[in-house]
């Protein structure tokens, strides 16, 4: 029963993360029906900003809750801006062709991100992974039983910065004047743009608000993993996307309740069977839901328009 | 737009009887085939890297199905080579003692090897079917995922099983192959790809790329040719692969990687998706280009790091480049069109086959 | 016209029938108990305002859209279900509204698409059996193809011949080699009907046709739709914009406005109904006009 409290728990904390990560490739496509691709590489670049900051600010100095703040400040703007520029450069000149030209735009990004990385050229950290600083000293705050149950500090403060942030992505979309014109260009952004929205601003910020969420999510991911490497996000990034499509890409709420839906499959697979099988299960995961529910749990598959 | 009108159908100037026209080409190919083996067996460099071109090759010519005449995005490729690889390796490897005793030891080896090379496309194929089903009947995009998905549960299963050698991977597979084999294959996957490309089915692999709406309201089973178009493609990657599990002294799970899922992707679209001979040239280039800059830093005696960061630097390059050609030239070197459609206008012209 | 009213007359099955056809997007009801019959030799009229939920009937009908409720019946056989392109094999062709071409290629190949998926017809009885049996019909037609047998040549030359013969019908032999993307409007549009011809059908929906047209162009087009009734034994509905061209060729008419059924009838009788007025001018017209014109 411990146990099982345990991984509910661990599933949780890891569900949350997945889901900020996965917010951004959902609204992302709302507004643009592309998959992002390239959305896990800059999550993977933001991660490397806070890491850099990290190690310029100091021991001292980063785990001060000011340091923390300046910490996910710069990688989320950081990424901001890289988001922007990704799509003013490389998706906003192909928006009116062949979705394919876009997909393969992004996957020709991500591979560049993530490889590109992985060279140790000038300012590029090279292949190997490396110990993440510690930023929130790991305490143990909840404690049932004989150790039976533990929940970190870490897991509660990245849930509750998930869910935060998760309620006011919500509150932009469905309150706000901003949120009002991303719905509108995600119906139809032709439309939109006659009716006097301002399509590109809209995207754009779109693109640097996924991006940032994905910054904060990733230095989340980097403090409970401790390290960080060119490859990550690639693999947090496919994760969260399976997320993403399991809850019905698009939807919002979808896709978080996707990500702690997989986060939860992922530990009780790592847990009661085998953890060299954790890899396996997001796409196991991700062909039985298309194959049971195409369009996911919440969306559903939109006949094209005829 | 510019192209001259189409001349007649062929076979009204064919000389070939028209029973015969199906077998003829591979006929030829056999003959041609054994003079190309006996002039590049001497150099044990030029049979390996022409293995590795024609293995290349047939992905690069087997993921156009997908990818450029139906319109569909694959990305994990590398997949189903690894299972190719696998399990026709692991065939052979159990096989190795035997001998068919009808024939001699030589001949037997190749059939046996044959027989590997089928069981291991056969296994791709299936794999492809169990992988398309479900994601061919959604949007195009969610196949690429899946893919991708499935390079990765490949890696995880191969990783897990003691049979496949876990991480560490397999040696001693018996070297069966040849530039003959390889270039054998290389020849039936162009047949394939070409002929459907030139057939009722290639057309109605076109018209579901152009437009599936369409093509559905127009009798086309647009589920049904999707998934057996991915059906085939991975079949020729599995052969692929088990080829390539013949002639390099081990395969492990690093060698079918996304990185070489991207690979072939890059060539199918440097070459123009669609585009039967761009995907073989490309491929060839992608193959002899790397080679050859490591080749030239050695010979210019740079620093010897030079030379060994052309792999490394290979990859965000080829990411580069897809972005680049997405933005400057989404058609590739010959869009749909194939080499005789380019090639200057004195040399004499193929019937264009389709597009 | 007349005569083919009269040698076909109405006694035959229904080759197309939509009873109490209603489908809901979330919970905007674009069409409400829509009915309709086509009879080998009909040619009817779908009208109505924008937005009236015509395109909607099109796609129920041809199972791009599946009805919440109601029937549709293809040649006798219920279609609810059925993917497109099986309703298609059953003998209802369409063209689009926003023409959709097979773009990069040949008129011919567009053409040829059509015919060949026509080539293999198998009853679409959903049994095991009847799927296994085209499952094998199937894999060795690849076969065939990839052997390049004489059965096989044979049956391209078949389908080419088919091809050509249809672009000659429809006035655009000129462009068999010209990628249909780079053809002009109105021959694009007549390339859409030929390749709908293309699959044998028994009933043909054509989504405003004429569209984008001339004056001239239309008129033509509305003799070569007779014709194409009365030489290829179809049922014809139209849904058509110009009110001039339904109300010269059509012998009867559905009027739809926001998914419903408003008026039906014979050109003359639709013309003076007071809720087709109505819905195509508005209530004031029908005020400052005192009542149906």
């Amino acid at each position: 029963m411990a146990q099982l409290l345990q991984h509910l728990i661990n599933g949780l904390a890891a569900g949350t993360i997945y889901a900020l990560v996965a917010l951004g490739y959902t609204m992302v496509y709302g507004v643009l029906k592309l998959i992002n691709f390239a959305h896990g590489d800059v999550m993977m670049v933001g991660v490397y900003m806070g890491y850099a900051t990290a190690f310029a600010l100091g021991r001292e100095a980063r785990n001060s809750l000011l340091g923390v703040a300046l910490i996910f400040a710069v990688a989320m703007l950081g990424c901001a801006l890289l988001g922007f520029l990704i799509e003013r450069f490389a998706y906003r000149p192909l928006r009116e062709k062949p979705r394919l030209t876009a997909l393969i735009t992004a996957i020709g990004i991500s591979f560049a991100l993530s490889y590109g990385f992985q060279l140790d050229i000038g300012f590029l950290p090279g292949a190997s992974p490396r110990a993440f600083p510690e930023v929130i000293e790991p305490k143990e705050w909840i404690v049932i039983g004989d150790r039976d149950v533990v929940v970190w500090n870490w897991q509660v403060i990245s849930f509750l910065i998930a869910v935060a942030l998760m309620v006011a992505l919500q509150y932009l979309v469905f309150r706000t004047r901003f949120g009002r014109a991303m719905r509108a260009v995600s119906w139809d952004h032709r439309v939109a743009a006659l009716m006097g929205i301002p399509t590109d601003r809209v995207i754009a910020l779109t693109f640097m608000l996924g991006s940032a969420l994905a910054a904060g999510a990733g230095l989340l991911y980097a403090i409970k993993d401790t390290s960080v490497s060119p490859l990550m996000g690639l693999y947090v990034g496919l994760k969260a996307f399976v997320a993403a499509v399991i809850g019905g890409i698009g939807h919002v709420p979808g896709a978080v309740v996707g990500a702690l839906v997989l986060g939860l499959v992922e530990e009780f697979v790592v847990g009661y069977a085998a953890s060299t099988w954790r890899d396996a299960v997001a796409f196991g995961f991700l062909i039985l839901v298309l194959l049971v529910k195409p369009g996911g749990l919440f969306g559903r598959v939109a006949a094209e328009k005829v | 737009m510019m192209e001259t009108p189409a001349l007649p159908v062929p076979e009204a100037r064919s000389v070939i009887p028209a029973g015969l026209r199906g077998i003829f080409p591979v006929l030829v190919a056999l003959v041609l085939l054994a003079l190309f083996q006996w002039l590049v067996s001497e150099s044990p460099f030029a049979v390996y890297l022409l293995s590795v071109m024609g293995v290349n090759i047939i992905l690069a010519v087997s993921l156009n199905i997908v990818n450029g005449m139906t319109g569909q995005f694959s990305i994990g490729h590398a997949g189903f080579m690894a299972v190719g690889a696998y399990i026709s390796g692991v065939l052979s490897l159990n096989l190795k003692e035997v001998a068919l005793s009808f024939l001699p030891v030589a001949a037997s080896d190749q059939v046996l090897f044959t027989v590997a090379l089928l069981v291991g496309g056969l296994a791709a194929a299936a794999c492809g079917f169990l992988v398309g089903l479900p994601s061919l009947r959604l949007r195009g995009d969610y196949l690429a995922i899946v893919t991708l998905g499935f390079g990765e549960i490949i890696r995880v299963v191969v990783q897990n099983t003691n049979a496949f050698g876990r991480a560490l991977g397999l040696s001693g597979i018996p070297q069966y192959s040849s530039p003959y084999m390889v270039y054998f294959w290389v020849f039936l996957v162009v047949l394939v790809a070409r002929r459907i490309a030139g057939s009722s089915h290639g057309r109605s692999l076109w018209a579901i790329r152009e437009d599936e709406v369409a093509a559905e309201a127009m009798g086309v089973d647009t589920t049904g040719y999707k998934v057996r178009s991915f059906v085939i493609s991975s079949f020729f990657a599995g052969i692929a692969g088990g080829l390539f599990a013949h002639f390099v002294p081990i395969i492990n799970p690093g060698s079918f990687t996304f990185v070489k899922s991207m690979e072939i992707v890059v060539m199918v679209v440097l070459g123009g998706l669609g585009s039967t001979t761009g995907a073989i040239v490309a491929a060839i280039l992608l193959t002899l280009l790397p080679e050859g800059m490591r080749s030239l830093f050695n010979a210019l005696g740079t620093e010897g790091s030079l030379a060994q960061k052309v792999d490394q630097i290979r990859m965000p390059i080829y990411g580069l480049l897809l972005v680049v050609l997405m933005l400057s030239r989404p058609q590739g070197l010959f869009g749909v069109r194939e080499l005789w459609d380019v090639l200057p206008r004195w040399i004499p012209r193929k019937r264009r086959g389709l597009s | 016209m007349s005569a083919a009213v009269s040698v076909t007359g109405g006694a035959q099955a229904p080759l197309l029938q939509a009873d109490g056809v209603s489908i809901q997007f979330g919970g905007l009801k674009a069409l409400t108990d829509f009915s309709l019959t086509i009879r080998q030799g009909d040619l009817l009229g779908l009208i109505g305002p924008n937005g009236a939920g015509k395109s909607t009937a099109f796609n129920v009908l041809t199972g791009v859209y599946q009805p919440t409720r109601g029937d549709v019946h293809v040649g006798g056989q219920r279609v609810n279900g059925l993917k497109p392109h099986q309703i298609n094999h059953l003998g209802l062709a369409r063209t689009f509204q926003n023409i959709r071409l097979f773009r990069a290629l040949t008129a011919l190949d567009n053409v040829k698409v059509a015919c060949r998926a026509q080539g293999a017809l198998h009853p679409h009885v959903l049994g095991v059996g009847a799927k296994m049996k085209n499952a094998l019909g199937n894999y060795r037609d690849w076969w065939r193809a990839l052997l390049l047998t004489p059965g096989f040549q044979a049956e391209e030359r078949e389908l080419t011949r088919q091809a050509e013969h249809l672009l000659e019908v429809m006035g655009l032999s000129h462009r068999r080699d010209e990628e249909a993307r780079n053809l002009p409007y109105g021959e694009q549009r007549r390339l859409e009907i030929a390749r709908a011809l293309g699959t044998k059908p028994k009933v043909l929906l054509l989504d405003e046709p004429a569209a984008g047209m001339n004056t001239r162009e239309k008129a033509d087009l509305m003799v070569l739709i007779r014709k194409l009734r009365d030489d290829f034994q179809l049922g014809v509905l139209v849904i058509e914009h110009d009110m001039k061209l339904v109300m010269g060729i059509c012998e009867h008419i559905t009027v739809l406005d926001h998914g419903e059924t408003i008026a039906r009838g014979a050109p003359a009788q639709v013309r003076s109904d007071r809720k087709v007025i109505e819905a195509y001018l508005g209530d004031s017209y029908l005020e400052s006009h005192g009542g149906a014109a």
